[in-house]
């Protein structure tokens, strides 16, 4: 791992003043998110703790111990969150290592398909999946008439169709997650080992795989803290069993106005993970995202057996993995054995592009699906599509309102989205390059916004909006979606930051460089694609974001997922296969134009 | 209505004065597109939250317009969160009315009844003349039933249309009634239905024998496809054929038949209660509201929603406007009213809690 040095060079005990002055990356995050996400937030799970009539008690607690239901949709919530972690790690590490390795031209038109979920708002993307792999869907109609199947396969309403449902929506946060990282794994390092001798496997295993830590890290903590918020997925894909905690706290909040108890679930959902990334710091370290110096790791494990354990087991798999490369690898040469050079390595690549193209399909799959929907006759989305008709693009066109919700998500996302990125970035940078007491501490404050339920939040903020007249507001509506994209920025700059060298910066400043001059001319270029990753996390999170908008807006401010599911009240129409389709080319084109710039300034330049 | 023209400057001039606070706040923001920053307030004007949709497009036919026409008052109907009450909750006690009234079931009303949070709809000298022919049935001191909805079966004629159900103990009996079932992922409806399936008759349904009920959907639980959470996801579901049998709304029923699926509804033994009106409590446009509520008293008004959401007006003579073939599919129609059971929404307001949490255990055990 590349050592931190701005360690070593700080001075052993700096003044007081100075010391708070080093901190002060952190204080745009702190005031922001203090003021507010954690005071109104405090106000409102305070309530968990008195009665109706104000005095103190323990009684929500103790009823939500009385009961096992709240532990156990705990436990399931955990265990979906988990899956789907795992999953999406799995199957995005494939897709990840293949852009990594490909063409900047080629990466550019896959990471399109890799983006495909984003563009297609949850709601139709979750009625996607119903039309496509219900009883009565294309898939089972397929299996069927192909003579596969006699009885339809139940792929959805159950723990599979949660899974396929979440995967699909949160692959694409670890993909680019993993993938900002890898970009910045030194190539010649592989090849290196080759030249030595290592197979192609355990060059991967023992160097490219250790490398890429840090992005698998990030990655799958993004997708499990958000999975952790989802509901409408589980809700519309799941069955008896997949109830999610989200779901009982609305349930208070919304229908029977209990919001002490809505406050202690909540509280108990923040305890439970907060134990969760204790165990998760002791057992890999934080430092696998935030960047300790190894000396420091080193130091700390030599103080804990759970973070010992953690490293030898680290160790132990990479040492498994890369002696089971060698041995297959061994094996299958002893069958066919190598007649050109390079000829296995050829192969191996195969399988990467197969897996890795196999992945984007799936993700590619509704969006692709919602296309030919939108042209149907039909008044619901269904398939196959009857017919063909407009009538859906004409009935976007013929009122301004979408074009209105879609312009104002645009512009509220952005602006949460850079003002996420000043305030995050800072922040980011920080908790790489510095080692200090209360780390942990501070980096589980700044990603708590995810992890609290966006429900909670919203009714907080609307508390805090009356008392400064932003309710149904824009404004407000930005600075409450900031607070969401304020842990995405941070936990995806810090895994980019985390394999950064930081010689880069210091040749620079030797070469007379003034601080900030390296960090826009040095730091910035190179960590690019970490930096648009972050944004564009923070631009989605906002862009499809209902609940907040919703609450603090009292619906005034109508935004593109609010009149997506004003259109669907009563029926999921095509129109909104319409707007997804519009949206999708919209998108699409926006980023291959970007791309199209890019390179000829390029080729100008 | 001076008065009120007096109390909507103040108003208005407090509106004003926060609002230029914000325009402060937005200016930078606003050069990116000034013309999209509105928002819904200004003066003789009053927001009404309705669940949006086609809500807003009936009730903008049948109540906002015409209102507006004969009162100059203007009726901004804005879509709220599928259960309002934790937002009117929240509206009341920070006195900010960004709604001044809201379209609630009876049983969201009951919730916010029970904590003082909703004014009374008739003005101090006692309902209008409009508002009492309402049947006192199907209105509160606190809420003005617009309009009656059904939860009752509703079928695929193409899958069970031969040995037609009839009614709950159909739904319960699988092997009779072969088909793929979906049932509601809440206590309300669900355990009315599984009593009524269990032989219980409707006169007897309430207070709830919740023992029971879950003993009667112990013997279903297996065979149950789907759990619904969403009145979408019904409509959904029936027009593409993917649940048999189901039970829901009848306006969520309404739309997969309107768009041509092949779906029956069995009125019998349907489950009605009803949503409409109600002041949030302390607004400043409480006397606007209750003028605007004993407008939509009128039985002419309320059927001009009907082309548009399928529940059934409250007022008496409503029917004398309602076209003849839409009447068929509406709650309020006389011939299916008196088969039909009511729900009884105090008995909920008291243990909708308790049920919610039995009936996730149950769910998990």
């Amino acid at each position: 791992m590349s050592i931190s040095a701005s360690t070593t060079e700080a001075p052993p005990r700096r003044a007081r003043k100075s010391a708070l002055l080093r901190y002060w990356p952190l204080y745009p995050a702190f005031l922001f998110l203090g003021f507010f996400f954690l005071y109104p937030v405090i106000l409102l799970l305070g309530l968990s703790f008195v009665d109706n009539q104000g005095a103190l008690t323990g009684e929500h607690y103790s009823r939500l111990v009385a009961s096992s239901t709240y532990l156990k949709v705990l436990m399931i919530t955990l265990k979906i969150a988990g899956w789907t972690t795992v999953i999406a790690i799995l199957a995005g590490y494939p897709v990840a290592y293949l852009l990594a390795t490909v063409k900047t031209s080629t990466r550019n038109r896959l990471i399109i398909w890799v983006l495909m979920p984003f563009w297609t708002s949850f709601l139709v993307r979750t009625f996607a999946w119903i039309v496509l792999l219900g009883r009565k869907g294309a898939l089972n109609q397929w299996l069927e008439a192909l003579g596969l199947v006699d009885q339809p396969v139940a792929m959805i309403f159950n723990f599979a169709g949660v899974m396929i449902g979440m995967v699909h929506a949160l692959m694409p946060l670890c993909i680019l997650t993993m993938l900002s990282v890898m970009e910045n794994i030194d190539t010649n390092l592989t090849k290196a080992a080759s030249t030595l001798g290592a197979r192609g496997g355990q060059a991967f295993w023992r160097i490219y795989f250790p490398l890429s830590v840090p992005g698998i890290a990030a990655g799958g903590m993004l997708v499990f803290i958000t999975a952790l918020g989802f509901f409408i997925t589980p809700a519309l894909l799941g069955g008896a069993r997949e109830t999610m905690i989200v779901q009982v706290i609305i349930f208070n909040i919304q229908e029977v106005l209990n919001w002490g108890f809505a406050g202690a679930i909540a509280v108990l959902l923040l305890v439970a993970v907060l134990i969760i990334f204790y165990l998760y710091d002791r057992l890999l370290g934080l430092s696998t995202l935030s960047g300790e110096s190894s000396l420091a790791a080193q130091s700390s494990s030599r103080a804990n057996p759970f973070s010992r354990l953690g490293k030898f087991l680290g160790g132990l798999f990479i040492e498994a993995m890369a002696s089971i490369c060698e041995k297959a690898g061994a094996f299958y040469d002893h069958i066919f054995p190598r007649k050109a050079n390079r000829p296995s390595r050829r192969h191996s690549r195969r399988v990467i592009w197969g897996a890795g193209l196999a992945i984007i399909g799936f993700l590619a799959l509704p969006a692709l699906f919602i296309i030919p929907v939108s042209f149907t006759e039909a008044g619901f989305l269904s398939w196959p599509p009857e017919g063909f008709s407009l009538k859906w693009y004409e009935g976007v066109f013929e009122s301004n309102v979408w074009f209105r919700a879609a312009l104002r998500s645009f512009i509220v996302a952005i602006f949460a989205a850079f003002l996420g990125m000043c305030i995050g970035v800072p922040a980011a940078f920080l908790l790489v390059r510095q080692s200090f007491l209360g780390k942990a501490a501070v980096f589980a404050f700044l990603v708590s916004p995810i992890i609290i339920p966006n429900i909670i939040i919203a009714v907080s903020l609307f508390y805090l909006y009356s008392k400064l007249g932003l309710t149904g507001t824009t404004v407000g509506l930005i600075l409450g979606h900031t607070v969401l994209a304020i842990p995405y920025v941070v936990i995806t700059v810090m895994a980019v930051l985390k394999n950064y060298d930081v010689r880069l910066d210091q040749a620079a400043w030797t070469l007379g460089a003034s601080k900030l001059k390296t960090l826009w001319l040095v730091t910035f270029p190179l960590v690019r694609a970490g930096m648009i990753a972050a944004f564009m996390f923070a631009f989605i999170i906002s862009f499809d974001e209902l609940t907040i908008a919703l609450f603090v807006t009292g619906g005034e401010v109508t935004t593109l997922p609010k009149q997506m599911w004003d259109d669907a009240l009563l029926r999921v129409s095509p129109t909104l296969a319409a707007v997804a389709t519009l949206l999708l080319l919209f998108m699409s084109g926006v980023i291959l134009g970007s791309e199209f710039l890019r390179r000829r300034s390029k080729q100008m330049g | 209505m001076s008065k009120n023209r007096i109390r909507n400057k103040l108003s208005g001039s407090k509106v004003s004065r926060r609002r230029f606070l914000q325009t402060a706040a937005v200016t930078t923001a606003a050069i990116a597109a000034p013309s999209i920053w509105t928002s819904a307030r200004a003066e003789r004007k009053i927001v009404m939250r309705d669940p949006g949709g086609p809500f807003t497009k009936g009730f903008g036919k049948a109540f906002y317009e015409p209102f507006k026409k004969e009162t100059g008052i203007t009726v901004v109907g804005l879509q709220g969160a599928h259960e309002p009450t934790g937002m009117i909750k929240a509206m009341v006690e920070a006195k900010n009315y960004t709604w001044d009234g809201s379209l609630l079931s009876k049983s969201s009303h009951q919730s916010l009844v029970n904590i003082g949070y909703l004014e009374p709809i008739a003005p101090k000298g006692g309902p209008g003349p409009n508002l009492s022919k309402i049947p006192e049935s199907m209105r509160t001191e606190h809420l003005m039933g617009t309009d009656v909805y059904a939860t009752l079966i509703a079928y695929r004629k193409d899958t069970m249309g031969k040995n037609p159900p009839k009614g709950w103990k159909d739904l319960w009996d699988t092997k009779g009634h072969p088909g793929v079932r979906a049932i509601r992922k809440h206590p309300f409806d669900t355990m009315e239905a599984a009593l009524m399936a269990d032989g219980v008759e409707p006169k007897d349904l309430y207070p709830i024998d919740f023992d029971r009920a879950f003993k009667s959907l112990d013997k279903i639980k297996k065979d149950v496809a789907i759990w619904w959470t969403g009145g979408a996801q019904t409509s959904q579901l029936l027009k593409t054929g993917e649940v048999d049998i189901l039970f829901t709304w009848n306006g969520r029923a309404q739309v997969a038949i309107d768009d041509g699926a092949p779906v029956e509804l069995v009125w019998n033994q349907a489950l009605w209660t009803f949503e409409g009106w109600s002041i949030l409590k302390g607004t400043p446009k409480a006397d606007l509201v209750r003028e605007f509520i004993e407008f939509c008293a009128q039985g002419e008004q309320q059927a001009k929603y009907t082309p548009y959401v399928a529940y059934g007006p409250t007022a008496p003579d409503a029917y004398q406007y309602v076209d003849k073939e839409r009447a068929k599919v509406l709650p309020t129609n006389p011939a299916y009213l008196k088969n039909m059971v009511s729900v009884d929404t105090d008995f909920w307001g008291k243990n909708k809690e308790k049920a919610s949490e039995m009936f996730n255990a149950w769910l998990l055990s």
